[in-house]
C-alpha cells in the first residue's frame, strides 16, 4: 500500500511539471565571431526616415563616393559622419565637391531630402582650387589621428590631402601627395580613389586605384608616400589586387563570369587585430564585369583580405552586398550594433540619380526606429 | 529457464525493431546524483533507475521495488571572443523506477527511466554550416529522454539487460496557395496549411555485468546510433495577376540530433570495505556523425506569360541545391574514473562521499574552413554526497536515499584560425566552464 501511495505521488509530480513544459524559444547566434565585413543586408522601411534604403539622396547632388567617420569613442554610439562626393550645380555650371553630413543613429543624415529643413544641404568642405586639381576633387577617405581629421581627396593630377580640427573647414597641403609614377607600367592612369588607415604598427597605409586595379603606398606621416610591392618576387611594382582573369570557355553554360573579372576599384582598407592575434588587412572594393563603357557594365561590392603588413589581397568569390544599382564606393562603419556599410547606387525609380544607400551586417539583425535629423551637418 | 529466454528473445526482437537512432543530455551531464558525482563510471556498478542508461544488466541486482525522482540544473557558460555566447541551460526532472522479480527462479528487473526537460521537450534548429555553433552543448542536449529495459541474473555472477530508448523527431509540410494580384492588392488571396508531426525514434542498448569476486566486477554495455531527422516541405503556388502562374517547391532534410553508437567497458573494485574505485572506458563512434545542416532542394516554375516576359522583367531562376561541407570527426575513447567512499554506517543511516573525473577530447576536427562546428576538450571533475536512511520508522519506504552531485566541467580557451583571410567569421577564441548541480530522492519499498 506504501508503495502504491508513493507511486501516486510521483505520478502527480511528473505530471504536473510535465504541464508546466513552456520554453521559450532561448537565444540563438548570440555575440556571433564575424570579420565585420558582410554579409550585408539593404536597410528595410522601418529602418531609414526616408525612401529604404537610402540615407543620404538628393536630386541633383548625386551624392556618392562616401567615407564614414566616426565622431564619438564610444563604440555604442552611431554619431557618425559621411563626407561625400557631390555634384555643386550652380548658374554657371556644375562641379565635382566634396561634402560633409552627419547622422545621430548611423541613418538619418543631415541635408538628405527626407530631412524636412527645407533647403538645408550638407557642408560644402572642399573644392577644387589647386591647378592640378583640374577643377573637381572627389573620392574622399577621411580619418582621425589623434586631434586631426585627415581628408583624401582625389583630383585630376592624383591623391591629395587636407586636414581639420572640426571636421568641417579644411586646409589642403599643396602638392597631390601620390602622383602618376611614369615608370610603372600598371598604373597607366592617374592614382585615384583614395583610402587611407593607419595600421596597427604606426605605419600609414593608402589603398588607390588605377587603371583596372588597386595599388598600395605606406608612409610614416601620412604626407610622404612610397609605391608598396603587391608582389616582390616579380622586379617591377605590382598592384596589390586586379581583376579575376577567367577563361570564357571553361565557364558552364549558365554560368555567370565572376563579378570583379574586368575592374577593381574603389578600395576601402579597413586593418584589425583578429582574436588569434593575427593582423588581417580586410578591403571592400568595387568590382565590375566589364570595362568602362560598355553596355551593361555591373558591379558589386567585393571582399579581399590578407594576412600580414604587406602582400597580395585573396578575394572571396562572392560579392558581400550586390543589388544591381551600380553600387560602387564602399565605406564602413562600425558600431556596438554591427557593421554599416554605405554605397553609392542609383535609385529604384525615375529620375535616375546616384544617392548614398545603407546596409547592415549582421544582416539577421533589425535596427530600432531611426531617430530624428541632427540640426546640423 | 523458458521464461528468461522468452524475456531475452523479447529483448533481442525489441531491439531488431528499432530504426538507427541519434544525441542526448546524459552523454554530456550523466544521469542520476550518485552516477554523475562518479563522473558515469559506472557500468559496472549501477543498479538504480540510471542503469537504463549506464547499464540495463545492473537492474537485475534490485532487491526491491525504487521509485526515484530528482533534479539536475546545468549552466553553461561558453565563450566566443570572451564574449558569453548564450547557450541554453538544461535544467531537467529526472526519475525512473525500477521493478524486481523472480520468474521461474530467475532474479529478473523492469526498469523505465526518464528524462524531462522543464524548458522544452524539444528543439529543432538547422543553421547555416558557416554559423558558429557550440556543437555539442547548444541544440543537442534540448531533449525528452524516455528509456524502459529488462534484465534478469541468470546466474549470480551474471546479469544480462537490454531496452530502447525514445526522442523524438519532427517531420512537417507547409503548403501554400493563392492568387496575387499585384495590380490590385485587394484582390489577392492566400491560403495556407500546416501538417507537422512529432514522431518517437528509439535506439537500443545492451549491457551485461560478471561478478569475479565479491569485491571486482566488470561490464559491457553497447548504445546504439541514433539520429533525429527533421524534414519540411514548403509548396507555394499560385496565379500572378492572371498574367502566369508560379510554382515553388522547397525541400529541406536534416539531422537535428545525433548520437553515435557507443561502447562502454566498465570495472569496478572494491579495494577496501566501504571504499569503491570505478573506471569506465567509453569508445564513441563519432566518425559516423552527420552535420546538423539542412539540405534544401528547390523547385521553381514560373512559365512566361503569353507574349514573352517584358524587357524590364528578368525572371527568377532555378535556386541551385544547397552544397553540403563535410565535417571531420575522429572517433574518442572516454575515460570516466569515479570513487565512493562510505563515510558512515550505522544500523539505519549510511553516508557516502563521492568523487569523479572525465575527460573528453573534442572529436571535431580543426575548424579552418567555412563551417564552424565549435568544441574543446573536456575536464570534468565531480563531488557528491549521499544519505541513507534504512527502516527508520514504519510510516517511510524501508529505504530512503538522498543523493546530491556538483559538477565542473571545463573548457579550457583554444584559438581556431581560418586559413583564408576573406574568410567572414574569421580567427576566433573559444572555451568556457558548466557547472552541472542536482539532486536524487529514491525510495525503496
Amino acid at each position: 500500500m506504501r508503495a502504491q501511495t508513493a507511486l501516486a505521488h510521483v505520478s502527480f509530480a511528473v505530471l504536473v511539471a510535465a504541464c508546466s513544459t513552456l520554453g521559450d524559444e532561448g537565444p540563438e547566434g548570440l555575440n556571433l565571431p564575424t570579420s565585420g565585413v558582410g554579409p550585408f543586408r539593404a536597410l528595410g522601411s522601418t529602418e531609414v526616415l526616408g525612401v529604404p534604403p537610402y540615407v543620404l539622396d538628393g536630386t541633383t547632388s548625386n551624392y556618392r563616393e562616401p567615407s564614414a567617420l566616426a565622431l564619438d569613442t564610444d563604440p555604442s554610439s552611431a554619431n557618425v559622419a559621411l563626407y561625400v562626393t557631390a555634384t555643386k550645380t550652380t548658374r554657371t555650371g556644375s562641379s565635382t565637391v566634396i561634402m560633409r553630413s552627419r547622422a545621430d543613429d548611423a541613418r538619418s543624415f543631415f541635408g538628405t531630402a527626407a530631412d524636412p529643413g527645407a533647403g538645408d544641404l550638407p557642408a560644402l568642405v572642399l573644392q577644387a582650387d589647386e591647378p592640378w586639381e583640374g577643377g573637381s576633387v572627389h573620392s574622399p577617405s577621411a580619418l582621425r589621428v589623434g586631434a586631426t581629421i585627415y581628408l583624401y581627396y582625389a583630383a585630376a593630377g592624383g591623391i591629395g590631402v587636407a586636414t581639420s580640427s572640426d571636421g568641417l573647414t579644411f586646409t589642403k597641403h599643396g602638392a597631390p601627395v601620390l602622383a602618376t609614377d611614369a615608370p610603372l607600367t600598371w598604373e597607366t592612369t592617374p592614382p585615384t580613389q583614395p583610402s587611407v588607415a593607419v595600421f596597427p604598427s604606426g605605419l600609414w597605409h593608402m589603398l588607390y586605384a588605377a587603371a583596372n586595379s588597386i595599388g598600395e603606398a605606406t608612409s610614416s606621416d601620412g604626407l610622404t608616400w612610397t609605391r608598396a610591392d603587391g608582389n616582390p618576387a616579380t622586379p617591377t611594382i605590382d598592384p596589390v589586387f586586379s581583376p579575376l582573369p577567367f577563361d570564357v570557355t571553361t565557364l558552364a553554360p549558365d554560368a555567370a563570369p565572376p563579378f570583379d573579372s574586368a575592374q577593381v576599384a574603389d578600395p576601402f582598407v579597413s586593418p584589425r587585430i583578429t582574436a588569434a592575434g593575427r593582423l588581417q588587412v580586410r578591403v571592400l572594393y568595387t568590382g565590375y564585369d566589364a570595362l568602362p563603357g560598355a553596355t551593361g557594365r555591373q558591379s558589386a561590392i567585393g571582399f579581399a583580405a590578407r594576412y600580414g603588413e604587406t602582400g597580395l589581397l585573396v578575394r572571396d568569390a562572392t560579392p558581400v552586398y550586390s543589388v544591381g544599382k551600380h553600387e560602387a564606393a564602399p565605406t564602413l562603419f562600425d558600431w556596438s550594433v554591427g557593421t554599416m556599410l554605405y554605397v553609392g547606387q542609383n535609385t529604384s525609380s525615375p529620375p535616375v540619380y546616384t544617392a548614398v544607400a545603407g546596409a547592415i551586417a549582421p544582416a539577421t539583425i533589425t535596427l530600432a526606429p531611426p531617430t530624428t535629423f541632427p540640426s546640423g551637418p | 529457464m523458458r521464461a528468461p529466454s522468452l524475456v531475452l528473445l523479447g529483448c533481442v526482437f525489441a531491439c531488431s525493431l528499432a530504426r538507427p537512432a541519434r544525441a542526448n543530455p546524459l552523454d554530456a551531464f550523466g544521469f542520476g546524483s550518485r552516477e554523475t558525482a562518479m563522473a558515469g563510471a559506472n557500468a559496472a556498478d549501477v543498479q538504480d533507475f540510471s542503469a537504463n542508461y549506464y547499464n540495463p544488466a545492473g537492474l537485475a541486482l534490485a532487491r526491491r521495488m525504487e521509485l526515484t525522482l530528482g533534479y539536475m540544473n546545468v549552466d553553461q557558460s561558453l565563450y566566443i571572443n570572451g564574449l558569453n555566447s548564450g547557450v541554453d541551460p538544461v535544467r531537467a526532472l529526472v526519475g525512473g523506477l525500477v521493478a524486481p522479480g523472480v520468474i521461474a527462479g530467475v532474479p529478473f528487473a523492469f526498469g523505465f527511466a526518464i528524462h524531462l526537460p522543464d524548458d522544452r521537450l524539444s528543439r529543432v534548429r538547422a543553421e547555416p554550416q558557416d554559423q558558429p555553433r557550440w556543437e555539442l552543448y547548444d541544440n543537442r542536449n534540448q531533449r525528452l529522454y524516455l528509456a524502459a529495459s529488462v534484465a534478469i541474473s541468470p546466474f549470480p555472477w551474471l546479469q544480462i539487460g537490454g531496452g530502447l530508448s525514445f526522442m523524438s523527431s519532427t517531420t512537417g509540410s507547409i503548403d501554400i496557395g493563392g492568387q496575387l494580384n499585384i495590380f490590385q492588392t485587394d484582390n489577392s488571396q492566400v491560403r495556407s496549411s500546416v501538417d507537422a508531426d512529432l514522431t518517437a525514434v528509439r535506439y537500443p542498448e545492451f549491457g551485461a555485468r560478471v561478478a569475479l569476486s565479491d569485491k571486482w566486477a566488470i561490464a559491457a554495455v553497447y548504445r546504439g546510433q541514433f539520429q533525429l531527422g527533421l524534414s519540411l516541405d514548403a509548396v507555394l503556388h499560385g496565379n500572378i495577376s492572371s498574367l502566369t502562374t508560379a510554382y515553388y517547391d522547397l525541400q529541406t532534410t536534416s539531422v537535428n540530433n545525433f548520437l553515435p553508437q557507443q561502447v562502454v567497458l566498465g570495472n569496478s573494485w572494491e579495494p577496501l570495505k566501504g571504499l569503491r574505485a570505478n573506471v569506465d572506458l567509453t569508445w564513441v563512434n563519432w566518425s559516423a556523425y552527420v552535420p546538423p545542416v539542412s539540405e534544401v532542394n528547390v523547385a521553381l516554375n514560373i512559365p512566361p506569360p503569353k507574349g514573352g516576359w517584358p524587357a524590364s522583367v528578368t525572371p527568377p531562376t532555378q535556386p541551385a541545391p544547397t552544397s553540403i561541407l563535410p565535417i571531420t570527426m575522429h572517433d574518442r575513447i572516454v575515460p570516466h574514473v569515479g570513487v565512493e567512499w562510505r563515510a558512515f554506517e550505522s544500523e539505519h543511516w549510511e553516508a557516502f562521499v563521492r568523487a569523479g573525473y572525465e575527460y573528453d577530447k573534442t572529436p571535431i576536427g580543426a575548424q579552418t574552413g567555412e563551417t564552424n562546428y565549435i568544441d574543446r576538450d573536456r575536464h570534468a571533475v565531480s563531488l557528491g554526497l549521499g544519505g541513507r536512511a534504512i527502516e527508520l520508522i514504519p510510516e517511510l519506504p524501508r529505504d530512503v536515499r538522498l543523493d546530491l552531485h556538483a559538477q565542473l566541467s571545463e573548457l579550457p580557451t583554444g584559438t581556431t584560425l581560418k586559413t583564408s583571410p576573406t574568410d567572414l567569421t574569421g580567427d576566433y577564441t573559444a572555451g568556457g566552464h558548466i557547472w552541472n548541480l542536482g539532486a536524487t530522492l529514491t525510495a525503496g519499498f
